[in-house]
């Protein structure tokens, strides 16, 4: 392989990242996916202990939390499994998509599922994926100084033209529907 | 890189290294809850920041290379960094999860004005239309094809990378944005997405604008609009991510039948005008 001056990180939406067999990718998925669910546990304790406002934690919790890894773990293994399908858009869907997915089709199905989960704190979800994410992105900081000023300047209006133009059709949109 | 292969003493090594990591995760967790829940009045705008905004600046700081000393170049040790990267993608399929019991209870709502769902999609074109001028206008050339064409997501860098290779100046464009998107993305929107609402938008057109096709900046955006209006959560999370499953579906096809053919059109049309100007001006 040639040399690249900006090489590839794997993240968050790249579904190759793990393209092991099936058998493997899903004792690495019922790993890590068993620390994800305790690190949102620890956060939603935390918030408790530090007085924030926030869903309490009872015995509905652990199976919300049961619920979140089963669906994770139905996800992992339909993705793989749709990769072999002919369409290429549901082949290269990616399995964080599968994951919602699945959890919509349950949830419709067995409206438990949507309680069980309500007990989840939302935000005590969120903070521990995006101290992995910080982690992860440690050594490209790097590579930032490689990255031209027009570039960066660029993006902040690349990123305010998809919002803005996103917002401003859906409110277009819901104003017409009223 | 064979990790079957590596010595007792090493595996141990790594071993503990990993614990580090997920201690150190767990800390990061514990100071941005600790630090909490923020708003920071500019003007008449509040500037709302989660802690999820906290989490994600430490992890990158303390990751700063020059102050990997001790413990900390343990903790970020290539190993570990590159879990964090490789298995990101499974620590966020709860979030994904508890996205789907979002949508379930509002789905006949979402259904009812799929249309609209269906149109903000094209609003993803102002990456294209609002970027590619200031590119060009900033004296960037065919790099401004590679940063403008999206988010610089994986469809447009697996797009770009295929057609121009990443070594081309198209190809460093779209890692740059990919780059600066991963890095600033979430922290980005999540400061940006109640400028708007102060801007008078609808709620709802904010949550659906959320799901822009990354699943940290989707949630970050409307977290962020959650903790500014928060009698909306509901609305809003459900919003925002069946926006992001439509964008997941179809992000692929607006990119190749859309924005690509509209942002040759531009960039030809610029040519054509600085050539013309160039031809006329004396330098």
């Amino acid at each position: 392989m040639s040399e690249q001056t900006l090489p590839l990180p794997a993240s968050e939406e790249d579904g190759r990242a793990f393209g092991g067999t099936l058998r493997r990718d899903l004792l690495v998925s019922a790993a890590v996916l068993l620390l994800s669910v305790a690190g949102i546990l620890f956060t939603q304790q935390l918030k408790m202990w530090f007085g924030a406002r926030v869903t309490p934690i009872t015995a509905m919790t652990f199976a919300g939390l049961a619920s979140l890894w089963l669906f994770s773990m139905a996800g992992v293994a339909i993705g793989h499994a749709m990769k072999r399908f002919p369409v290429k858009a549901i082949a290269e869907f990616p399995v964080l998509g599968w994951v919602s997915l699945t959890s919509l089709v349950a949830c419709l199905a067995v409206p438990g599922f949507v309680e069980a989960i309500a007990a989840v704190d939302f935000l005590s979800i969120t903070t521990p994926v995006l101290a992995f994410a910080g982690i992860s992105v440690a050594d490209r900081l790097v590579d930032l100084s490689k990255t031209s000023w027009r570039v960066a300047i660029t993006a902040v209006f690349v990123f305010v033209g998809t919002y803005v133009g996103s917002a401003l059709l859906a409110q277009f949109g819901l104003s017409v529907t009223g | 890189m064979s990790t079957a292969a590596a010595p007792p003493a090493e595996a141990g090594r790594r071993r503990l290294d990993f614990v580090l990591l997920v201690a150190f995760a767990w800390a990061i967790v514990a100071v941005s809850e600790l630090i909490g829940f923020r708003t920071v009045p500019i003007g008449s705008i509040t500037i709302s920041i989660l802690p999820l905004v906290w989490a994600v600046i430490l992890g990158m700081v303390f990751g700063i290379p020059a102050w990997r000393k001790g413990i900390l170049k343990r903790i970020y040790s290539p190993a570990n960094v590159h879990f964090s990267g490789k298995y990101l993608i499974l620590i966020m399929l709860p979030l994904m999860a508890r996205y789907g019991a979002d949508v379930a209870p509002k789905l006949g709502e979402i259904l009812s004005i799929g249309w609209v769902f269906l149109l903000q999609e094209l609003g993803n074109l102002g990456t294209v239309l609002l970027g590619l001028p200031v590119a060009l206008a900033l004296g960037l050339k065919r790099a401004a094809i590679g940063s403008t064409l999206g988010l610089g997501r994986e469809g447009e860098l697996a797009y770009i990378s295929e057609k121009y290779g990443l070594q081309s100046d198209e190809g460093r464009g779209v890692l740059s944005i990919y780059l600066i998107g991963t890095l600033f993305g979430a922290i980005f929107f999540s400061a940006f997405a109640p400028v708007l609402l102060a801007f008078g938008f609808d709620v709802r057109a904010l949550a659906m604008a959320s799901g822009m096709g990354s699943a940290s900046m989707m949630t970050a955006a409307s977290s962020t609009l959650v903790a500014t209006v928060p009698d909306q959560a509901d609305t809003i999370r459900s919003f925002a991510a069946a926006s992001q499953l439509l964008s997941s579906f179809l992000g692929t096809y607006t990119m190749v039948f859309l924005a690509v053919p509209l942002q040759r059109a531009m960039y030809n049309a610029w040519q054509r005008l600085t050539t013309r100007r160039g031809q006329g001006a004396t330098r």
